[in-house]
């Protein structure tokens, strides 16, 4: 057999040739992106993409809730076997019932936690925003909510639930916008210590937990203490939960203090978020600074409290596209 | 290009799409040690082990862009990861045997390996550029990931995830005849 020895002339069909015209293709797309020139062709695709993204999610959500229910109702027949046709019938009914029930509950909690903040204005009937997808990768923690520019969604706005902070608007687009998750580690946000009014920085780590950084060093705080969000940051208004410490780190060699954070919030079955829209930064801005002040309850016999040590933090930006 | 090819090359780019759409959806409910499985990653890999390179950056591309798409990152950026990883898991298309356990799995761990370095390093010289007055004027959008957190947290355990996955589907795939290169 003869072999054809002749050197083939390159075309889009070499590898490498296709790598670096898509190469070229994906950091062209990402320079127009990042430089908000793909914002309009964005919003088109998530008007399109928001009713698939929702149903995807309301499907995964009702195999879940079915399978976990088939599984209780394995369980619950071994034990009353005489009620078998009877919950049979009901089942159906039930489970249908039972997704309306929950949501209603969440959207109850959301609404008392409107009452007891009247100086935060979550957008009436709308205000509510469901969560319509989760980030598609491993690095970073956004979701995705059913509200955007047409609903007079804005950039920065705070997100939360009746549960504590969830984080912040970071892209709108016009019927969906992109929510940074308090747990993304490009996430910052000023935090208090509730107890020991310690000031801090709550940060995202790639494992899902919180890091509370630069406490001061010197007074104590305890495991256990819930973290709030602090009037020092202009981002979100005060008193929001963050989460609890489950852990302190503390070396003598370090100028800080560090707390490790457990979420108050489930990010990984949030449904129902409350976007708050007419925050007022000034009014965080306005606020006298909290000092570390000692927490007898916290600090028996052990409390040094260093008030000339204050933590001058600055706001740490955070990952906004803006519209051009 | 063979007729029976054609919807190969035409409906891969929608599965990819599907792959996307769920990976933000329902992978969500798979979450093991604290990472989901990379769907469109695994299918690109075992599409370009056995269909080929070239076939495979085109799809490393399309399912990067999709991944993109549902994601708070920049456009782009996967599909600067999943092209290096197709690359690597065409390898196994010609110059080793497919047929061979080691090789799918080892094109997954690769892939997975090759994909988040790549990610991880594009989000820190994003981060570098947004600091220096080579982009001036242009506000650019900060992204953090600290490396070796992220190493272990993230591109290790999804590193298993896939590899484990792809184990499971080595019998499936070793069903699939040979290929010539689309």
């Amino acid at each position: 057999m003869i072999r054809n020895t002749e050197r083939r002339p390159r075309t889009l069909g070499d590898i490498g040739v296709r790598f670096i015209i898509f190469t070229l293709a994906a950091l062209l797309l990402m320079a127009l992106q990042l430089t908000g020139q793909l914002q309009s062709l964005r919003s088109a695709i998530s008007f399109f993409m928001a009713p698939a993204q929702l149903g995807t999610t309301g499907a995964a959500r009702s195999v879940t809730d079915a399978i976990e229910f088939l599984l209780e109702l394995s369980t619950l027949r071994q034990r009353v076997n005489e009620l078998e046709e009877i919950n049979a019938a009901l089942l159906a009914e039930n489970f249908s019932l039972r997704e309306v029930e929950r949501e209603n509950g969440e959207m109850r909690s959301l609404f008392q936690f409107a009452q007891t903040r009247p100086g935060l204005e979550l957008r009436g009937a709308q205000i509510i925003a469901r969560v319509i997808g989760q980030e598609s990768t491993n690095f970073l923690d956004y979701i995705e909510v059913d509200l955007g520019a047409t609903h007079n969604i804005d950039v920065g706005m705070p997100v939360v639930t009746e549960q504590g902070l969830v984080g912040r608007i970071s892209e709108v687009n016009n019927v969906t916008s992109k929510v940074l998750l308090i747990t993304d580690p490009s996430s910052a946000v000023n935090a208090i210590l509730q107890s020991s009014r310690l000031n801090g920085i709550i940060q995202g780590t790639p494992n899902g937990d919180l890091l509370m950084d630069f406490i001061p060093q010197g007074p104590v705080f305890n495991v256990g203490e819930v973290v709030l969000t602090s009037s020092m940051g202009v981002l979100f208004p005060k008193g929001i939960p963050i989460g609890q410490v489950i852990e302190r780190r503390q070396r003598d060699i370090d100028i800080f203090q560090q707390a490790v954070v457990r979420p108050s919030i489930d990010f990984s079955s949030l449904e129902l978020v409350a976007i708050v829209t007419n925050f007022d930064r000034q009014e965080n801005e306005a606020e006298p600074v909290l000092q570390p002040t000692p927490d007898p309850a916290v600090t028996q016999g052990t409390l040094v409290v260093t008030p000339s040590i204050t933590t001058v933090i600055t706001t740490v930006t955070t990952p906004v596209t803006t519209t051009p | 290009m063979t007729p029976n090819r054609l919807p190969l090359l035409y409906g891969m780019p929608l599965l990819l799409f599907i792959a996307s759409l769920l990976q933000s959806t329902v992978a969500v409910r798979l979450v093991v040690r604290g990472v989901k499985p990379d769907l469109v990653l695994i299918i690109v890999v075992i599409g370009s082990l056995v269909y080929g390179g070239k076939a495979g950056m085109l799809w490393a591309f399309l399912g990067g862009i999709g991944l993109d798409l549902f994601s708070g990152g920049p456009l782009g950026i996967s599909s600067l990861g999943l092209m290096p990883a197709a690359l690597v898991a065409s390898l196994g298309h010609r110059v080793l045997s497919r047929y061979h356990l080691f090789v799918p799995l080892g094109a997954s761990a690769l892939g997975t390996l090759i994909y988040g370095l790549i990610y991880v390093g594009l989000v820190a010289f994003l981060r570098e550029a947004s600091q220096t007055p080579l982009f001036g004027g242009i506000t650019l959008p900060i992204y953090q990931l600290p490396f070796w957190a992220t190493l272990q947290d993230v591109i290790v355990p999804a590193t298993v995830y896939n590899t484990t996955i792809v184990l499971f589907m080595t019998p499936l795939l070793n069903r699939v005849p040979e290929v010539q290169e689309i």
